[in-house]
């Protein structure tokens, strides 16, 4: 009989749980750790956050889920790592300390023969001076609460402007390493979509702020991709959208400091310029969450398990921009020094970043981090579930389930405004996401056929399509393991 | 600026064209994303 226990119940966590309780016998227990109660479907925030969708269609609890499918689920949240046990429990475990109900403050120790990190980020508002949602006419849509306060924000601010007052509009990113720039572009398309319907857009003057060298660069490099029958960069299909929809925007831009209204930022020149808004929604830097692990002898030894976010099966050797490859990216992500720790979805600490790294005249960082979101999360997770499935029943380590962001696909289906009929969606593909410079060296490593760009109602329609497919799938219904990752 | 025609506006915003623009899309997401994935590195 083999434990497993997940820490974690977003898209990663929650997939590996998903696919251990489905392959393995009842005799193998399957335990989910996590402080959430309820799963949320992030990718409809952006909905939320327009007051186009209750955040009760994007989540549903856990617990009655996991009691129904004999998954074991402790509301509470992970402290310190013992991979060695200690001087009495001789079993590697987690200190988890519970959150809610009769139990609460009271910690544990949730002993495993595997483990699956799957924390996800901390959303490090602290890390920019100021940027806290919901004070400073900033907020956030990174979380289904946050999506409801940036709605009433955003309400106010239309409100307003109906009444006959002018408003500026401020939409990005709030770090100079943040990172889920994709998050932002939706959710300033479809703002200006709702302002457009609410007749105030020419109240509006709405501006996009990145720590993106480029438009279109979503922490990817940017891609040189298909669109229609020609070939085109991200960068120019975002300022083709940007200017037809009367968008302006600042890039190189690293935001450092919030204050009521205004956001003050450095450039990628060295200068400090401040720009005022009336409502912003910034997306702030992901960090670990600042676990501390110990051996048997309560020796401290974070660093074998984190750096930052927790080691895997990488390349850290710091290198050069130019002599960064694919094969840096993990492909199992399997702690090297404790081989029964895995760390799928953002939990896993990136060899680099995939963007050029970029420093201001000042020396400041100012590059996106490399996003982690979405379906590479869920691939990744199923896969350490794969091969944990097969460790167990084999008796002994397998590895043979792989996947590197180097060779893996992705879609983003980005929400461009809301409407069954007056909808809009960019819907992007790319392969592989984490650039091959040597096998696709003449298209800016990408593989072209699969690498396409396209706008219109259809992405809506998928992007819909995909929220209640996604939706289904997490709530582990009839055959809901045929829907992929 | 009006940097997308009113022809293409069309074409991205006609049900019917989008209709099958949602199909086409559908698999071509679907072939890409469930084609599978793997390493990278060369194991001797």
């Amino acid at each position: 009989m083999s434990k497993i226990v997940v820490l974690g119940a977003g898209i990663s966590g929650h997939v590996a749980a998903s696919h251990l309780r489905r392959k393995l016998t009842k005799e193998h227990e399957v335990v989910v750790v996590s402080p959430n109660s309820n799963y949320q479907w992030i990718p409809s925030n952006i909905w939320v956050g327009i007051g186009r969708m209750p955040s009760k269609k994007i989540l549903f609890p856990l617990a009655p889920l996991y009691k129904k499918k004999g998954i074991d689920f402790k509301q509470a949240k992970a402290v310190t790592f013992h991979p060695e046990g200690d001087l009495e429990e001789s079993k590697p475990y987690v200190m988890a300390e519970y959150v809610t109900g009769d139990k609460q403050g009271t910690q544990e120790k949730v002993t495993y023969d595997y483990l699956i990190n799957a924390t996800g980020p901390k959303l490090n508002f602290e890390a920019t001076n100021g940027l806290n949602p919901g004070t400073n006419k900033t907020y956030s849509v990174c979380t289904y609460t946050h999506a409801e306060h940036a709605w009433d924000g955003l309400n106010n601010v239309i409100q307003e402007m109906k009444q006959g007052k002018k408003a500026k509009i401020l939409i990005g990113t709030g770090h100079a390493k943040a990172t889920c720039q994709g998050a932002a572009f939706e959710y300033i398309l479809n703002v200006e979509q709702e302002l457009r319907k609410h007749k105030v857009r020419d109240m509006a003057e709405i501006t996009w702020i990145s720590n993106e060298y480029k438009l279109g660069d979503f922490g990817m490099d940017g891609m040189l991709m298909s669109y229609g029958s020609i070939t085109m960069k991200s960068s120019e299909m975002v300022e083709m959208i940007f200017e037809d929809r009367d968008i302006k925007w600042i890039l190189g831009a690293g935001v450092n400091k919030i204050e009521d209204g205004v956001a003050h930022y450095e450039n990628l020149e060295g200068d400090n310029k401040s720009e005022p808004f009336d409502f912003a929604m910034l997306i702030p830097s992901f960090s670990g969450h600042g676990f501390k692990a110990f051996d048997k002898n309560n020796q401290e030894i974070t660093d074998k398990l984190f750096k930052g976010f927790m080691i895997v099966d990488a390349d850290y050797t710091p290198r050069p921009y130019e002599e960064w490859t694919v094969q840096d990216w993990p492909e199992t992500y399997q702690n090297p020094s404790y081989k029964n720790i895995f760390a799928p979805g953002i939990a896993f600490a990136p060899p680099h970043t995939i963007s050029k790294p970029r420093k201001s005249r000042n020396g400041t960082d100012i590059f996106p981090a490399p996003p982690r979101t979405g379906m590479p999360s869920g691939i990744t997770a199923k896969l350490v579930a794969d091969n944990i499935i097969d460790s167990v029943k084999s008796g002994k380590e397998s590895l043979k389930h792989k996947g590197s962001m180097g060779n893996m696909g992705a879609a983003c289906i980005a929400s461009a405004g809301y409407g069954l009929l007056d909808g809009s969606g960019i819907s992007i593909t790319t392969f592989p996401i984490i650039p091959d410079y040597k096998k696709f060296s003449k298209t800016q490593g990408r593989h072209l056929g699969k690498t396409f760009g396209s706008i219109g109602l259809a992405g809506h329609w998928l992007k819909l399509a995909l929220h209640y497919a996604f939706i289904y799938k997490a709530k582990m219904k009839p055959f809901w393991w045929l829907i992929p990752e | 600026m009006r940097r997308i025609s009113p022809i293409q506006r069309f074409k991205m915003m006609n049900p019917i064209i989008q209709l099958f623009k949602f199909f086409i899309l559908s698999i071509k997401v679907m072939v890409i994303v469930a084609g599978g994935h793997g390493g990278t590195r060369k194991v001797n």
